[in-house]
């Protein structure tokens, strides 16, 4: 028989009730999945340093440096899935040449440059401006070359230059936040004006986003920040920590609140779809959606953050419970995502019937590409780390 | 590096992003096509190039020109809606020089099984055949002038144009009630369908006259309370009366 149709058939023994000839297969898969959850890690490690900055929270400045150069690792993977889901990456550079404002997406090109060239490098270059030119000095050879190129030349390490250094990070963490909501509420705003499918079409879309990616990226940050402690041999400062876990606890409330919300509004308005929406969640997103992400995702994680932040539990434990926590946060965050674009295709638009989602092993939008995505930011982050040394007990110049 | 009041740091930043400017600038020269916005977000050029390509089909209008004959036969016909060259494939060559090229002349049976071959997914009342039981080997144009493709006979069977709901019903709990019991059918409604259509149920008393309690019907047929089952919907908004579920 024609491959095609044993493809079909075997695809149409998965799908129930009624379908579109064009729902069977989804034109979505795993990439759209991990693009939002990177892009929301990124926008979430950044408003957590950006807290650090704006609002003063002195407890949580061992993670600054880490939670930037953590964002650009993850915001220079952020465009790949896009990039290998369409094809032809060599043309993305058009949008750019000939931008087309009316279309929500062809607008992300600029949304994510202004966000890495104005926000998150200008940034981390007055940060760590006196320090490159310090490290400048102590190298020799390709080093020192690297050092200066990245300094762009600049010597000038005097009180004044160095306070406007400072004074400059300000100035951008007052943009970078905006920014950032900008970037993930973006995202958000993707999936949400999607008027045709009633599984993402809604206006509290980006602000669900949003918090789902501050819940991430402080997670992130959380676990990065134990586990290179402990690499590092050294004791994670335990207020830092106390305090990335109160974030975390907040972010992690309002974040289920407003899924609540969104919920409980979806059923008192009751619209012809919710009906399907149901037996979707029933059926198909049963685990991903109430097993993973509802119990181990949220409310596990909840409960563990708030008995272990206001108990009297030794720091081990307490460090420990927080890395379990932040890990599990992460699952139940990259299943947020999964339920959420997977999720908005497993319906037909007659409202009628549902069909299947079948992840590949190899090939662009299989499994193992997924994963290598998936790692490519941390290996990114490592080479950051070597050039960028984010840790406070090494920092050459005195600009502490 | 200080210009004036601006600090060093700034001038160099600003460096960079005037030559990266610059570079943006002079890719954009490059890779913009000239025409491109002149007349919307695409590249004006295209409409030209497109407008250039051969015609291939000549249009219906076209062909009465010669063939008069043909579309007048055609038009009054039940092929009335299908153009020459969906089934002669396009003809603009021939149009243009009728002897030396002359368009396809589809005479098999697959050419008309493309539309008329039972396919479940056609609309209702679409006119379709059971390749393998209508008449096999034979051509069609020996029965049917495709011009003028009334049928020999008046279409007995509603399933010769409801082949889906037929189907559908033989299988079903109503698949011993004739097709006329619930729709009364004009004679005319074979030959000129929309014309002249059947009557459909219209009150929920009409599937009373078997269901209800009191309804003298065979003994087997199931009974429901008339005066609450289903609150005040028609029957029809819950059960598909050609496939009726009486358990959910
Ligand atoms: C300028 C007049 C003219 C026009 C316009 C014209 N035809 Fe013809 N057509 C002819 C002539 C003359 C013949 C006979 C040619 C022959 O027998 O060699 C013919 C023959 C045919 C035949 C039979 C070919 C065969 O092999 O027996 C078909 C089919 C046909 N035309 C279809 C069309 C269609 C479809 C169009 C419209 C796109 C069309 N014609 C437009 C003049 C025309
Ligand atoms: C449903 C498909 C169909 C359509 C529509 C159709 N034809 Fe034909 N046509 C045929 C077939 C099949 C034959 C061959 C008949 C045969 O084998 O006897 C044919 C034969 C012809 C011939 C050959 C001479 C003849 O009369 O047998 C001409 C000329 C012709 N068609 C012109 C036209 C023109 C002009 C139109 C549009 C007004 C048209 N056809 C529309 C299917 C079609
Ligand atoms: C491009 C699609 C198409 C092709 C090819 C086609 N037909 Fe048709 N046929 C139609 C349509 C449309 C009707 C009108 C149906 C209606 O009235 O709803 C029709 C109607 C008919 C009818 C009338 C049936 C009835 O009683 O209502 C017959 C018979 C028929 N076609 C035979 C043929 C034959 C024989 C051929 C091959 C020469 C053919 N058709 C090729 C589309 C097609
Ligand atoms: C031997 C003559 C004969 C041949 C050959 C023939 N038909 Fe028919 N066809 C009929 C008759 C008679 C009817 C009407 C009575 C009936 O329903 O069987 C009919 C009816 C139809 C109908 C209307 C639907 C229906 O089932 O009544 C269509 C469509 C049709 N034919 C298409 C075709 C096509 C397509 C071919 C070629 C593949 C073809 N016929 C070959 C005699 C023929
Ligand atoms: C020659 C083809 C043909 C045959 C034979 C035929 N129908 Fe139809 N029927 C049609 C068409 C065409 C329509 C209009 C469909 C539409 O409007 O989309 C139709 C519509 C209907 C409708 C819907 C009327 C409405 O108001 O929506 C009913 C009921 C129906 N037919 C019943 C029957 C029954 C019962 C028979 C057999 C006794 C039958 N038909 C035989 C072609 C046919
Ligand atoms: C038990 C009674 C009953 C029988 C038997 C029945 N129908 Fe119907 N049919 C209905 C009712 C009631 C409707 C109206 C449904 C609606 O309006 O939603 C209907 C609607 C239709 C329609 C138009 C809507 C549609 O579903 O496409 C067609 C065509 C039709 N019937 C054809 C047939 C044919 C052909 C048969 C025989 C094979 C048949 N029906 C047998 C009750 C019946
Ligand atoms: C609001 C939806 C609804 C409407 C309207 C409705 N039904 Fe039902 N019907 C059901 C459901 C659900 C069942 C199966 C559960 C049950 O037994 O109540 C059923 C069962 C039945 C049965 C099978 C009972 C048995 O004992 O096996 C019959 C016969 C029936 N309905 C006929 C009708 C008739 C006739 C009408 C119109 C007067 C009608 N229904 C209107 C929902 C509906
Ligand atoms: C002419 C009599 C008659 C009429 C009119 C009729 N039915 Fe029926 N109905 C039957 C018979 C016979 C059965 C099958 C009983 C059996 O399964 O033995 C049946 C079975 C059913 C069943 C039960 C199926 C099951 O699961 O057991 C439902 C529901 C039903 N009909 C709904 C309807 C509706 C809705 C209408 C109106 C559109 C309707 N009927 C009109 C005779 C009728």
């Amino acid at each position: 028989m024609n491959p095609l149709y044993e493809h079909l058939e075997s695809a149409l023994q998965r799908v129930s009730g009624f379908i579109y000839p064009n729902e069977v297969e989804l034109h979505w898969g795993l990439l759209v999945v991990i693009y939002p959850y990177i892009t929301g890690l990124v926008a979430g490690a950044f408003i957590l340093a950006s807290l650090e900055k704006v609002f003063r929270v002195k407890e949580v400045e061992p993670t600054y440096r880490l939670a930037m150069l953590t964002a650009l690792a993850f915001l220079i993977v952020a465009p790949l899935p896009l990039l290998a889901h369409l094809g032809h990456p060599e043309r993305s550079f058009e949008i750019f040449l000939t931008p087309h404002f009316k279309s929500a997406m062809a607008m992300f090109g600029f949304v994510y440059a202004w966000y890495l060239m104005v926000v998150l490098l200008l940034e981390i270059w007055f940060e760590y401006r006196a320090d490159l030119i310090a490290w400048r000095k102590q190298s020799r050879g390709l080093k020192k070359l690297l050092y200066w190129i990245l300094s762009l030349g600049s010597k000038n390490t005097s009180p004044e230059a160095i306070a406007f250094d400072r004074k400059a990070v300000y100035a951008i963490t007052l943009i970078g936040i905006p920014s950032a909501f900008l970037l993930h509420g973006y995202v958000g705003f993707i999936f949400g004006s999607i008027k045709a499918n009633p599984w993402w079409s809604s206006v509290l879309m980006p602000i669900v986003f949003l918090f789902s990616a501050i819940v991430s990226g402080i997670a992130l940050v959380l676990l990065l920040y134990y586990i290179t402690s402990m690499v590092r041999r050294k004791t994670p400062d335990m207020p830092c920590l106390n305090k990335l876990a109160t974030f975390l606890l907040i972010a992690l409330i309002v974040d289920l609140s407003l899924e609540t919300l969104d919920f409980i509004h979806r059923l008192y308005e009751s619209e012809e779809s919710i009906e399907i929406l149901r037996r979707l969640i029933f059926s198909k997103l049963f685990l991903s959606l109430t097993i993973v992400q509802l119990l181990l995702g949220t409310i596990g994680p909840i409960l563990m953050l708030a008995f272990a932040r206001f108990s009297r539990l030794p720091d081990e434990m307490k460090r420990l419970v927080y890395f379990v926590a932040a890990a599990l946060v992460q699952v139940g965050i990259f299943s947020t995502r999964w339920n959420v674009v997977i999720g908005g295709q497993l319906f037909s638009k007659s409202l009628r019937g549902l069909t299947y989602y079948k992840l590949e092993l190899g090939g662009v939008e299989g499994l193992l590409f997924g994963v290598a995505l998936l790692v490519l930011p941390f290996v990114i982050l490592y080479v950051l780390v070597k050039v960028l040394p984010p840790w406070e007990d090494t920092r050459p110049s005195e600009s502490t | 590096m200080r210009v004036g009041k601006i600090p060093g740091q700034v001038v160099r930043l600003a460096i960079v992003l005037i030559a990266s400017l610059v570079v943006l600038l002079l890719v954009r020269a490059r890779f913009v096509p000239e025409s491109f916005g002149e007349t919307g977000h695409y590249r004006a050029d295209v409409v030209p190039a497109i407008a250039a390509q051969p015609i291939r089909y000549a249009g219906m209008q076209a062909c009465a020109e010669c063939h008069d004959d043909v579309a007048e036969v055609k038009a009054s016909s039940y092929h009335r809606g299908l153009t020459c060259e969906g089934c002669h494939g396009a003809a603009a060559d021939h149009v243009e020089d009728p002897v030396e090229a002359t368009p396809a002349v589809p005479s098999g049976r697959e050419s008309c099984l493309r539309c008329h071959e039972y396919l479940g997914a056609r609309p209702t009342g679409f006119p379709q055949i059971i390749e393998t039981i209508h008449n096999p080997m034979e051509p069609c144009a020996g029965c049917h002038d495709p011009h003028e493709p009334t049928p020999p006979a008046v279409p007995g069977e509603c399933s010769a144009c409801h082949r889906a709901i037929a189907s559908t019903k033989s299988v079903s709990h109503h698949w011993s009630l004739d097709c006329e019991t619930c729709h009364l059918t004009p004679q005319k409604h074979r030959e000129n369908p929309r014309a002249h259509l059947p009557e459909k149920p219209v009150a929920r008393e009409f599937c009373g006259r078997c269901h209800d309690r009191a309804a003298e019907s065979a003994a087997t047929v199931p009974r429901v309370d008339m005066a609450d089952h289903g609150g005040r919907y028609p029957c029809w908004q819950c059960h598909y009366p050609h496939d009726p579920e009486g358990h959910s």
